[in-house]
């Protein structure tokens, strides 16, 4: 009897073992399952529901967790303020000559302004990936709402990710910090470009790589989605939008490995209003 | 465990919870920027109560909602909590659990051995980013919360399962017994 329990489990044990073997031979590298879909489509209700009503023990825990913070980061920011008035000023006496250089050669709105044909979808979080491995949010906005694949998402701070699949009343949003995210994106001032990647398990920390070496970046420069277009083909973010600033760029790494560290302007931990810009060119 | 209609709808109910739970609420409150992660103590916790059995088909049920409302590999979760659900039950019916301290210290570790199957996955499928070190501290810190979380989950979820235990160990007080010609 006990010797027939033992063999029962084992064979249930194999068949599992099987059967995850086989789904994930099947599914890996497919965007969405029919059953995926379908699953998502019936929980997306519920999870609106629940981070509706978890949203105050969350903001409760969070409230904690960023007292913490709160106190090393007061010294941080007072040393930024000061260095943001003088970017400050320094941005609006641009302006102005930017005003009078536009009047002089009478530009138009070119590629670079080409956001204005997205139209932006507000969304909630409403799920995110438990794991550090994947870092993937689910909104409550589909392809009801407008929603496509590939659509940029941002947050009031910054860029955010890109939607990964669509259902009905949801979407699932590959963040920046993503180990399959790339962006293309510049610093300014300089306006040196290069690809945004993160470092899986510290989404503080995104690497902007193969940057020119000959030309030098320094600590609390801004980095913004370059938003290239050439031959026919277009990145999916459109030009312009702030992703984060430069934290570190030492000479060295600069020369050797043409990458410098930035942190992302959107706060990717606490995410939960989000904007989709849906209707953009697709190359 | 003896699942009767009414303690599988019991089970599939604790399934659904969990992972409503962990994608809506733990996944996305960080303390010392690291979230919980609940499900391998809610697998570990049944494998605990139910045997290897009950573990493992837990941990596949959990792994297959959580992909699937990921929208990530289906599969991957799956074998990852399906082996932590195992070993649980697979203690379960090697040892006796005398103390109370066992289910969470049995989850903390379940919980590492989960963790690393999760990077040992990822690394099997391909990342396209460096890993920072602070991968590790991640994982020691979501192991250091398993243990606290394992005791409201494990003796909660007995309290749900108790009717399908088929060993579970009345608490009983002792009582002296009665000595004629005393008081």
């Amino acid at each position: 009897m006990y010797r027939k329990q033992v063999r029962r489990r084992r064979a249930v044990l194999t068949l599992l073992i099987i059967g995850s073997f086989l789904l994930l031979t099947i599914t890996y590298g497919q965007s969405s399952g029919g059953v995926q879909r379908g699953v998502s489509t019936i929980f997306s209700p519920l999870q609106s529901v629940a981070d509706r009503a978890l949203k105050p023990a969350r903001d409760t825990i969070g409230w904690f967790d960023k007292t913490f913070d709160a106190r090393g980061e007061n010294s941080r920011l007072r040393a930024e303020l000061v260095t943001v008035r003088r970017q400050a000023v320094a941005g609006q006496e641009a302006l102005s000559e930017n005003v009078q250089l536009r009047k002089l050669v009478a530009l138009d709105r070119g590629p670079a302004l080409a956001e204005s044909v997205y139209e932006p979808v507000t969304g909630r979080v409403i799920a995110r990936s438990p794991t550090v491995w994947t870092s993937t949010v689910t909104v409550d906005v589909g392809s009801g709402d407008g929603v496509k694949v590939d659509d940029p998402v941002i947050s009031g701070d910054g860029l955010v990710g890109l939607v990964a699949s669509t259902e009905g009343g949801s979407a699932q949003v590959t963040l920046i910090t993503d180990h399959a995210s790339a962006v293309s994106a510049k610093v300014v001032p300089p306006g040196v470009q290069g690809a945004i990647r993160p470092e899986v398990g510290d989404p503080e920390d995104l690497i902007l790589d193969f940057i020119d070496s000959t030309k030098d970046v320094h600590r609390g420069q801004a980095v913004v989605t370059s938003g290239w277009r050439a031959e026919g083909l277009a990145s999916l973010f459109p030009p312009g939008l702030p992703v984060g600033e430069v934290t570190s760029a030492p000479i060295v790494e600069q020369e050797a490995s043409q990458q410098v560290h930035l942190r992302p302007y959107a706060d990717i931990a606490n995410l939960d209003l989000v904007q989709v810009l849906t209707g953009g060119s697709r190359g | 465990m003896i699942v009767t209609p009414k303690i599988f709808a019991r089970l599939a109910a604790i399934a659904i919870l969990a992972v409503l739970l962990q994608l809506s609420f733990f996944s996305r409150v960080e303390f010392l920027h690291t979230s919980a992660d609940i499900l391998p103590v809610v697998v570990v916790s049944l494998g605990l109560l139910g045997g290897s059995l009950t573990g493992a088909v837990a941990g596949f049920s959990l792994g297959f909602l959580v992909d699937c409302l990921l929208v990530a590999p289906l599969g991957g979760s799956s074998l990852v909590l399906l082996g932590a659900g195992y070993l649980a039950g697979l203690f379960r019916e090697r040892f006796d659990i005398h103390s109370a301290l066992v289910p969470p210290l049995i989850c903390m570790a379940l919980t590492l051995f989960a963790e690393l199957g999760f990077a040992v996955m990822q690394v099997m499928l391909g990342i396209d980013a460096p890993v920072s070190i602070l991968i590790v501290r991640d994982m020691a810190l979501k192991s250091i919360y398993a243990f606290f979380l394992a005791w409201p989950i494990y003796f909660g979820l007995r309290r749900v399962l108790r009717p399908a235990l088929v060993e579970e160990p009345k608490i009983m007080r002792r009582r002296q017994p009665t000595v004629l010609g005393r008081t």
